[in-house]
């Protein structure tokens, strides 16, 4: 009580014109954040299809949820794209912010072509991808044909879809990543490289001990964004494959959203929303404590 | 120019109400004569062809009854009509008239009570005795006894064959049996392998396992093979039955001996750009191949069937049906226009433009539709077709158990993976489930 008296005398005390300026954040927060994780927080306990009156089912929606088959292959799913994924996005994005962080010409007009995809269009990225992954006619596969290989099923074959996926989303998304690398490196003091180098450091032990252990911070950030965006994987696979071939592409993201509005199953999706959501927590958590220890700093 | 700060808190004061008169307005509108009138909004289809068709329908109500009008609005764009419908279920916006309901989807509407009972208009009756079968209005009555949509007009799923592609590869006439379609299948493939000038496959199908994919394969030739059957028999799924299994080993099959591919085609209609020599579709196909490629000679029968079927051929009808909203103020006046669009004048209408086939059970004999039928033969089949047609259950959750039955379809006859028997057996069970979780 006494805490509460005391922010309600602050609040008194301070300008209480700088909470008009908060306002609008605090009316959107209300809107936007608050109000619907409040509501879906109602959801997991109730059925409800928009349409009709909500209808309390108590703890029924994760009795479903347990025995749902479609549920851990969509998690076992998305974790497979994050195991493919995410080293791919780190390894790619740290070497083309290397070689970006060296005097090359047009440097700027290279960091701008790899920033491209991160402002096009989701699903207008995941057309041309679809049209360049067509196993007849794709571009891709007449290279390879061209070369007297033979012709991938990019999106059609199980062990191949959530690879294709996987290298389309490093494409797009890899832009943001060699920005925040670059930064990395670019706060990187120089006189490190040079006590190094006077040490009889080579270019590569430089980079393992001096490079690696200072972009841990920037490493730790990309992860965490990659998991948390490679948990909303949604777009790529509802465009190019419909979940399939074999569910091999239904993510998570993908089969809450086919339960909430193909379906029209609010409730249970909410809970799936809500499970995920303490997956990713749970991934993350153990992803920092794993980078921490692993790179020395 | 100089603007003294009281005239222009005026102009502002004197704007804003006119804004606020505006947006307040009432939608009753009124008659030509500034009386007070009536005011419908009516959604079609959002289609060019559905379009034109309520614009001319709507041009003509409005001409006959001035005293109510009707808006015209094509159905807000999305991934599909169900959705929006149900969102303007849930937020009190729906049309008064609807032409573009599915019923797969009346469950869910009339659950919410967003519909208007339409037997309860004294000439319900009467106007469906003159237009359509009793049978087949029979379908259209929900698990509460009643009749909430007018059934309306019938895409029955049909196989198009592409006749200058069957013949060069040896075959001259429609493939009538699973037994006939391989065989035909086997040399349209040995053509293809002999280098033939072109990449032609027998047929193919979206290999995506989205639910609404299995309406043009599994479902149409389910109901064909199992004498016309639907998913649910007395409010029990019973499709693991052994035409279920037909229908998969027969698709499995045709993925398997290399006749479909498995991909799905970039850039176009597979089959108006002469890519395929099999397709299975509407009539709205017909208007397309008119179209897009008119030196198309192409024929029409039923799906195929399995070798040892007797009796008709029934088929998926893809029906679309117009219902009244519950938000309605005038449901009388609402159902004249619904009568209105249903007349046999307007059902030619509807085949003139859209090239759909009405639910009549008069098409074939009266004497209002011959010349269409004469000048489109190809119609004519859809219409012989249009009596052996059947629906969707009214049942919740369809579109669930139909992607249950999307994934075992991509896991048996696609890839390949599991026998038929045991696809089926797996989408009974996936149903059961579903039906268990959502009671």
């Amino acid at each position: 009580m006494t805490r509460l008296g005391d922010i309600v005398r602050g609040v008194r005390g301070s300008d209480r014109g700088a909470y008009w300026f908060i306002l609008p954040y605090v009316i959107f927060f209300c809107a936007f954040v608050a109000y619907p994780l409040l509501f879906s927080l109602v959801l997991v306990f109730n059925r409800w299809n928009i349409v009709t009156p909500m209808e309390w089912i108590g703890l029924k929606n994760f009795d479903r949820l347990i025995g749902d088959a479609l549920f851990y292959r969509s998690l076992l799913n998305t974790l497979t794209f994050l195991v493919i994924h995410i080293p791919l996005q780190v390894v790619v994005a740290l070497a083309l912010a290397l070689l970006l962080n060296t005097g090359v010409r047009g440097r700027g007009l290279f960091r701008a072509l790899y920033f491209l995809p991160v402002v096009v269009s989701g699903v207008a990225v995941t057309i041309l991808w679809q049209q360049m992954y067509s196993f007849d006619e794709g571009i891709l596969n007449s290279i390879l044909h061209a070369t007297g290989l033979p012709s991938v099923p990019w999106l059609v074959d199980p062990r191949v879809a959530m690879s294709s996926i996987a290298i389309m989303a490093t494409w797009k998304n890899v832009g943001i990543y060699i920005v925040l690398f670059l930064v990395g490196l670019q706060n990187i003091p120089r006189e490190l490289y040079e006590a190094a180098s006077l040490d009889g450091a080579r270019p590569f032990t430089q980079f393992r001990y001096v490079t690696l252990p200072m972009l841990n911070p920037t490493i730790v950030v990309i992860v965490v964004l990659s998991t948390i965006g490679g948990f909303s994987l949604f777009i790529e696979p509802y465009v190019l494959t419909g979940g399939g071939p074999m569910q091999s592409t239904l993510s998570g993201m993908l089969y809450i959203y086919n339960q909430a509005f193909s379906f029209g199953h609010m409730g249970y999706a909410a809970t799936l929303g809500f499970v995920y959501a303490l997956v990713i927590l749970g991934v993350v958590v153990l992803q920092r404590r794993v980078i921490e220890s692993e790179i020395p700093t | 120019m100089d603007v003294k700060p009281g005239v222009s808190r005026h102009l502002l004061a004197a704007f804003c109400a006119l804004v606020l008169c505006a947006g307040c307005a009432r939608q009753d509108g009124s008659g030509p004569a500034g009386t007070p009138g009536i005011v419908l909004t009516y959604w079609p289809a959002p289609n060019p062809q559905e379009i034109l068709l309520a614009d001319t329908l709507v041009a003509l109500w409005n001409r006959l009854h001035p005293g109510i009008r009707v808006d015209m609005q094509p159905i807000p764009v999305s991934i599909s009509t169900e959705e929006v419908l149900l969102a303007a279920i849930a937020g009190k916006t729906t049309p008064d008239v609807c032409s573009n309901i599915w019923p797969g989807a009346l469950h869910d509407y009339t659950q919410a009570g967003g519909l208007v009972r339409l037997d309860d208009f004294p000439d319900f009756d009467s106007l469906m005795s003159l237009r359509t079968p009793r049978e087949l209005l029979d379908r259209f009555r929900v698990g509460d006894g009643h009749f909430y949509e007018v059934p309306w007009k019938s895409n029955p799923v049909m196989m198009f064959c592409n006749m200058r592609l069957l013949r060069e590869a040896g075959v001259d006439r429609v493939p009538a049996t699973y037994g006939e379609y391989l065989a035909a299948g086997e040399k349209v493939a040995a053509h293809r392998y002999a280098g033939a000038a072109e990449a032609v496959w027998m047929g193919d199908r979206d290999v995506r396992p989205i639910w609404w994919q299995r309406l043009f394969d599994f479902y149409p030739f389910y109901i064909a093979a199992s004498g016309g059957r639907t998913l649910f028999t007395a409010g029990s799924p019973s499709f693991g039955d052994s035409a279920a299994a037909e229908v998969f080993a027969f698709f499995r099959e045709c993925y398997g001996r290399k006749y479909f591919p498995r991909t799905f085609f970039q850039g176009g209609d597979p089959f108006l750009l002469g890519k395929k020599a099999t397709h299975f579709s509407g009539p709205w196909e017909v208007a397309s191949i008119r179209k897009f490629a008119p030196q198309m000679e192409f024929a029409v029968g039923p799906v195929p069937v399995p070798d040892d079927h007797r009796g008709p051929v029934y088929t998926y009808g893809d029906y679309k049906n117009i219902s009244i909203f519950s938000t309605t103020k005038h449901p009388k006046e609402a159902w004249e226009f619904v009568k209105f669009l249903v007349t046999a004048e307007h059902d030619l209408l509807l085949l003139g433009i859209c090239d759909q086939i009405p639910v009549r059970g008069d098409l074939l004999e009266n004497p209002l539709f011959a010349p269409y039928f004469r000048g489109n033969p190809a119609m004519a089949e859809f219409a012989r077709q249009a009596v052996y047609t059947r629906g969707m259950d009214d049942a919740p959750d369809l579109k669930e158990i139909f992607d249950g039955i999307a994934q075992e379809y991509e896991a048996c006859a696609v890839y390949g993976r599991v026998t038929p028997a045991r696809a089926i057996g797996d989408a009974m069970g996936r149903t059961a489930l579903i039906v268990e979780w959502n009671r």
